[in-house]
């Protein structure tokens, strides 16, 4: 205890570094004083009074074991003031022990609730409540913003559970859009090689309908040129037939005429056979009597016989006449029938003439309008081929895009399948932290 | 027959030629001028079709006269003695008849010398005997 006070002392006397220039020069001041009686009186209580300020000013810096002897002060006031600081050192000595055991008390406990907050985070299991063994109110509050904290961190542990399970959800569809965009983007890009293939070979097929409806115009027109000459024939035909018609109905009047006359002929040649007949009957009693007559009637019966010779060569003549006029009545009628038919036929001729013209002219009508709609399918082909062409340009910038759409769904399919696996693990992970 | 035939009647009925004698004729007439009732048809003769001659014949016994229809009158003939012969007993005796007074050769082809007064009698009595051959 002394070595301590003296060191203490000595502690004191010698002048801090951080002492004010004022104090030290009235210390100097002090030392300098003249060496008497009165002088050593004072010099001894000053020196007493030194110790007690070195020994206050040790407490001061935290040396509790400061211990002074009251009964090496010879001043009273100094003796009693020397028992005052030991007991004050005393006093301070018991409160710094009891503070550091409440150091180590709170110490303890702060390390007991970090170290139970560990254990339950490494662990994962966030299910408890976080019981100390901590009693000291100072940790009051750290055990409450543990708690919270825990409270806290099992909420977000809930609600990352929740967005890690909506997460793998949601990121399960959205693989499966992926995939699925996926799939319909490279059917979408093999229809559309396909449109684009067909609307090639559409292209091609409008440049060859174009070709077909210009040849088709071509054609129209050569038949409409076809079709007008046959209606100049049809109407050059029509009047042969109307007169053919006419010399019908003139000939038919000349076969009236003639068959008049004919029957004419037959009535005058009936009246020379009956003549020739009578001459006959005539020349025959003649003959007859000439033979009554005997040798007498001899050059009568010659006139006779060569009268009825004559007369017999006339019956032959109109005999022939009449089958002559058989033959022409027949001739006649045949001719008569004929030229009937002659009058049909040009009739009829001109009807069919007159039907060919109608079909004629809407044949005409019928070839002006193909060829005009030839021309307008010339024309709207050849729209339709330029559109085409447009289309397939369009397609082909289109096939392009939905190519690279094709590559950006790929890429977002692995992306997806990434955030998938990505939220399966987090998923994982939060199953770690067991909150109930 | 009244006298021997020197000249001959020729006329036909059908197809067949027959030859009178031209003393039993009277004239020779057109069917068509007499009248139906006095024309003798369907005689032992044959079917006539032309109907073009009418031979009429005198009746000696009464005087009358008939008109023998036939189809064609051909003229007179004159025949001679020699070229008459007499109908065959055997023929006479089939025949039945008494108006068939003998056969003249005309060009080596025999016709019947008919007994006109004698036929028309015949054709008028009864229905007639005499079928041609």
């Amino acid at each position: 205890m002394r070595d301590s006070f003296d060191l203490d002392v000595r502690a004191a006397r010698k002048p801090k570094a951080g002492a004010k220039p004022a104090a030290r020069k009235a210390t100097a001041r002090k030392a300098a004083a003249p060496r008497s009686a009165s002088a050593r009186a004072r010099g001894t209580t000053q020196g007493e009074a030194a110790r007690l300020a070195g020994a206050v000013r040790a407490l001061s810096e935290g040396n509790h074991d400061v211990k002074l002897d009251p009964r090496s002060f010879s001043d009273p006031g100094l003796r009693q003031v020397a028992q005052a600081v030991n007991a004050a050192s005393d006093h301070i000595k018991g409160e710094v022990s009891e503070f550091r055991t409440r150091v180590k008390n709170v110490s303890d406990g702060v390390d007991e609730a970090i170290e139970a907050m560990v254990k339950l985070v490494v662990q994962g299991d966030l299910s408890g409540e976080l019981r100390l063994g901590v009693t000291d109110a100072a940790l009051t509050p750290l055990v409450a913003g543990i708690g919270q904290v825990m409270e806290t961190l099992k909420r977000f542990v809930t609600e990352i559970r929740e967005a890690a399970l909506q997460l793998s959800t949601s990121s399960a569809e959205v693989l499966a859009a992926a995939t699925q965009n996926e799939s319909s983007t490279a059917a979408q890009a093999s229809a559309i090689h396909e449109t684009t293939a067909t609307m090639e070979e559409l292209k091609g097929a409008s440049h060859q309908i174009a070709e077909n409806a210009q040849m088709v115009a071509g054609i129209a027109e050569q038949t409409l040129t076809g079709a007008k000459q046959g209606e100049g024939s049809i109407k050059l035909f029509m009047e042969s037939m109307e007169k053919v018609r006419h010399n019908a109905v003139e000939v038919d009047d000349a076969i009236g005429k003639l068959s008049r006359r004919v029957e004419r002929i037959g009535t005058v040649v009936e009246v020379i056979d009956e003549i020739a007949d009578r001459s006959d009957l005539l020349a025959l009693n003649a003959a007859l009597e000439g033979a009554k007559a005997g040798e007498a009637g001899r050059g009568f019966s010659i006139v006779a016989a060569e009268m009825r010779r004559l007369a017999e060569n006339v019956m032959e003549s109109t005999k022939e006449i009449k089958n002559l006029i058989t033959e022409i009545r027949e001739s006649t009628h045949a001719a008569k029938e004929a030229s009937d038919g002659n009058k049909r036929m040009a009739a009829e001729g001109e009807k069919l003439g007159g039907a060919a013209m109608t079909s004629v002219v809407g044949i005409l009508s019928g070839i002006q309008e193909t060829s005009d709609a030839a021309r307008v399918i010339h024309l709207a082909t050849q729209q339709q081929r330029t559109a085409t062409e447009q289309v397939v340009q369009s397609m082909a910038e289109i096939e392009e895009v939905t190519r690279s759409a094709q590559a950006g769904s790929r890429q977002a399919t692995g992306a997806a399948s990434e955030l998938t696996k990505l939220a399966e693990r987090l998923a994982e992970l939060v199953k770690r932290f067991k909150v109930e | 027959m009244t006298t021997p035939p020197s000249e001959l009647l020729m006329f036909q009925v059908g197809a067949r030629l027959f030859a009178s004698a031209v003393g039993d004729v009277i004239r020779i007439g057109n069917v068509r001028d007499v009248p139906a009732e006095e024309l003798v048809e369907g005689t032992t003769l044959g079917q006539t079709f032309a109907r073009e001659r009418g031979i009429v014949v005198s009746d000696q016994r009464d005087g009358s006269e008939a008109t023998l229809v036939v189809d064609q009158v051909l003229g007179i003939r004159q025949v001679t003695e020699g070229e008459i012969r007499p109908l065959p007993s055997f023929a006479a005796a089939v025949l039945q008849t008494g108006a068939v007074a003998g056969l003249v050769l005309l060009d080596e082809v025999p016709t019947l010398i008919v007994d006109l007064p004698t036929l028309i009698r015949e054709r008028r009595a009864a229905a007639p005997t005499l079928q041609p051959s």
